[in-house]
């Protein structure tokens, strides 16, 4: 469903990501972790078609993002880590702005806004603007409105940013009972706990390289490690490569 | 088409939101009565011109004609000055860039949809303030309800080919110039407002205009008045149906017209064109733009304000280092350079031996007025650097709030900041400008010494008021000039400037004509000098103090 072919991206001599190769299956959720600056974010960013790549191209449901850019991004559900919500909407009316935009249906738009909505706990206050919501009632309008077109494919960096810990369990449970439907997800974080707990595949990736990838089993044996916790394999794996 | 009005939806309904909410309703009728205030002024001295221009016999129509091809033409480079600006900022700089681009939509109809927002935003004032100088010839001529319908139909286009081609000019800087430099696309676009606006000002010619003298006959001068603009220039198409459309000519009216809006048309498919092949290249390099765009020496910066205690020194060099660094600083920075330049271009040019007046009470007289004048430059400047000191601090204010400093030390850096180089170009301004008029060493002091004094008070009001009506939430801080700190600090600045310049303007007068008279001054007279210029320096220090303790309590009393 999400295929990397030597995916680049090069600000002048800094190679934010250098030749990233990955491929993502229908309903897998997949976790992409990594330090700070290490090019998790500018992944995303050129997953979701906000920035071109140096070099490489980004596959999604079969359609190259460079060359088909609408028809890539309709298959896509972008959850960015701050999200950009125009404060002066209410929270329906932006979500009526993103529909509009994908060409759902009235019709349908109003069940699916209203089952969001219910959902995150938004409902009571849809009709209020959007510069009265919290930082996490943003989060998690912003997530409702990824979701609104039934993308195949949501991408989603840091998704527990400002969640309380009821929403983060919000989140996980969607998150599963989307790949179970077929969805796939891939998903940045710095919660090595959130990426153990649900995905199902992890990447690692370090200054640009994409150093291990696998079940946390493979990024055991890939470590050397025996019975440890994925903090620990990351520590070891990104010590590994800053040393080398 | 769907998907344009889909993407302008949300500037819809903001502003229908906007409307909604109770508050602002003073701020509304405020705003809107000063702007009805300029508009009726505008109306008014165009109506007086035209007027004027009507009793001339003989060349009162080519006059007429003339200041309505000039008007059409300081539009049109207005148009392009703003669009210049606004599309960058649409274009390339806004925060919603990023959710629209990750959207399904075909970069070109993104691009269509932020250019007809900045197509609006630019020109929305620049008509509204240039209906009254149409409507003021429509009533002067006579004409009928067609030259009414004709104003629309001939600025609408000139507006689509002023964004259209600002567009263009966007588009390709943004490509040309590699965007981790973006700082250079800033170099240019200040470049490129200074030679518009030489250009716009040489084919003006304005002095031919008042001076028939410099044509070596009548006929000259009325062949140089009735002379056609360009007809490449966008505004002669305009001007010609206008001028069409007042004679009650519909059908060559309306051909130029068409000619007006073919060319929009034109450009207009052109810019979208251009935008499908490069603007996501441009948008993609605006994001990876990661070269620091200025070296400040950290080392003699901390060597220069050693005098300083730590943390009063922290927040100086962070202030010198990230105005230099704010990419959005350097087109400012331009701008006011070349408005500076043509400023002291006009005292160069002025034909003060041809005046019947005295030359030398002339020279001092202009001198005297200019004091004012570099003042009120200075207020706009202030305004534009100063205002918004404060609010520049935006999400990071919390730093300075949390830090061992003082809300009163932190406004009074701001201050000393900005007055050093404030007052340096003021006095540049001042001393250039006097030369040109060869004033006499009495009024270079006086004016050089009166400047010194004003630009403190001046300066600190602007801090001062910047912090008593900050906005940290802005996406453009320097915007918030427009707010309604913003407007008081302009009228402010304004009446000190004023009631600076009237106390000192009668003992100036009173003392150059005893001078000229060779007389010497009475007891009461020296009383009244003394006294006029005592108060203009106790208001000066007023001026300083009070803005500055305004600012801190207000801007205190907002963080609780």
């Amino acid at each position: 469903m999400i295929r990397l072919k030597g995916l680049s991206k090069h600000y002048g001599n800094i190679k934010a990501v250098n030749r990233l190769n990955l491929s993502v299956s229908p309903g897998e959720i997949f976790g992409f972790i990594g330090p700070n600056g290490a090019g998790k974010t500018t992944t995303i960013r050129m997953m979701g078609g906000l920035l071109a790549p140096t070099e490489g191209s980004v596959i999604i449901g079969g359609v190259d993002m460079a060359r088909r850019p609408e028809k890539a991004k309709k298959k896509i559900g972008l959850i960015p880590d701050q999200p950009f919500l125009y404060e002066k909407l209410t929270g329906m009316e932006f979500l009526q702005f993103t529909a509009d935009l994908y060409g759902i249906k009235q019709d349908a738009f109003a069940e699916k806004a209203g089952k969001f909505l219910n959902m995150f706990s938004l409902f009571g206050r849809a009709h209020e603007l959007i510069e009265s919501y919290s930082h996490g009632m943003k989060q998690r309008l912003a997530i409702s409105a990824a979701l609104l077109h039934d993308p195949p494919v949501v991408i989603v960096d840091e998704p527990m940013v400002g969640l309380d810990p009821r929403g983060m369990k919000m989140v996980k449970d969607l998150f599963r009972t989307l790949a179970a439907q077929g969805t796939t997800i891939f998903m940045s974080t710095h919660t090595l706990k959130l990426a153990e707990d649900v995905c199902d595949r992890i990447g690692i990736i370090n200054k640009g390289l994409l150093v291990a990838t696998g079940t946390l089993t493979d990024l055991k044996h890939a470590a050397d490690m025996g019975e440890v916790d994925l903090e620990q394999v990351f520590f070891q794996l990104t010590e590994e490569e800053s040393a080398s | 088409m769907r998907q344009v009005v889909s993407l302008l939806r949300p500037r819809l309904w903001s502003f229908k939101n906007r409307g909604h909410a109770k508050k602002g309703g003073i701020r509304f009728f405020v705003f809107g009565g000063i702007g009805l205030f300029f508009w009726t002024g505008i109306f008014a001295v165009s109506y007086r011109v035209l007027v004027y221009f009507q009793r001339v016999e003989d060349i009162g129509d080519i006059l007429a004609y003339k200041l309505l091809s000039m008007v059409l033409l300081t539009f049109f480079s207005l148009l392009i000055f703003s669009s210049i600006l606004t599309a960058l900022s649409k274009l390339y700089l806004s925060r919603d860039l990023s959710l629209v681009h990750s959207l399904p939509v075909p970069r070109e109809k993104i691009f269509l949809a932020k250019w007809i927002e900045s197509t609006l935003d630019s020109s929305w004032m620049v008509i509204v303030y240039t209906i009254p100088v149409f409507i003021s010839y429509a009533i002067v001529y006579e004409s009928g309800l067609f030259f009414y319908a004709n104003i629309a139909l001939a600025l609408f286009p000139l507006c689509i080919i002023a964004s259209a081609l600002s567009a263009l000019v966007v588009l390709a800087a943004v490509v040309i110039l590699p965007a981790s430099r973006i700082r250079s696309i800033f170099v240019f676009l200040g470049f490129a407002v200074f030679i518009i606006l030489y250009v716009a000002f040489r084919l003006l010619r304005p002095e031919r205009l008042v001076n028939p003298e410099a044509c070596s006959s009548v006929l000259v001068y009325l062949r140089s008045l009735s002379a056609p603009a360009s007809p490449l220039l966008p505004s002669t198409w305009a001007f010609d149906s206008l001028k069409a459309a007042l004679s009650g000519d519909v059908r060559n009216s309306l051909f130029h017209a068409a000619l007006s809006w073919s060319g929009a048309v034109f450009l207009a498919f052109v810019a979208v064109w251009a935008a499908k092949a490069v603007y996501f290249r441009g948008f993609s390099k605006t994001q990876a733009a990661l070269a620091r765009p200025f070296q400040t020496q950290s080392k003699g910066l901390n060597i220069f304000f050693s005098f300083l205690p730590g943390p009063a020194r922290a927040v100086a060099i962070k202030e010198i280092k990230t105005f230099w660094r704010d990419q959005t600083q350097w087109s400012q920075i331009f701008l006011v350079g070349a408005l500076i330049v043509i400023y002291i271009y006009n005292f160069s040019v002025l034909p003060l031996e041809k005046s019947p007046i005295q030359t030398a009470y002339l020279q001092n007289l202009l001198s005297f007025l200019n004091m004012a004048l570099a003042a009120f430059v200075l207020t706009a400047v202030t305004a534009r650097f100063a205002f918004p000191a404060v609010s520049i601090e935006g999400n990071s204010f919390w730093i300075v709030r949390s830090g061992p400093i003082s809300i009163r030390a932190f406004l009074w850096i701001k201050l000393f900041i900005y007055l050093v180089p404030l007052l340096i170009l003021s006095e540049i301004l001042i001393v250039a400008t006097n030369l040109l008029l060869h004033v006499t060493p009495l009024m270079m002091y006086l004016s050089v010494i009166t400047v010194f004094l004003l630009t403190p008070g001046v300066v600190a009001m602007g801090i001062g008021l910047g912090a008593a009506y900050p906005d940290f939430t802005s996406e453009n801080p320097a915007q918030s000039v427009t707010s309604f700190g913003g407007l008081m600090f302009m009228i402010l600045s304004a009446t000190y400037i004023g009631t600076v310049t009237i106390l000192e303007a009668g003992p100036v007068y009173t003392v150059f004509m005893a001078g000229i008279r060779g007389h010497g001054l009475s007891y009461l007279q020296w009383a009244w000098v003394v006294g006029s210029f005592s108060v203009a320096f106790l208001l000066s220090i007023l001026a300083i103090v009070l803005p500055m303790r305004f600012g801190r309590k207000r801007l205190l009393v907002s963080l609780i």
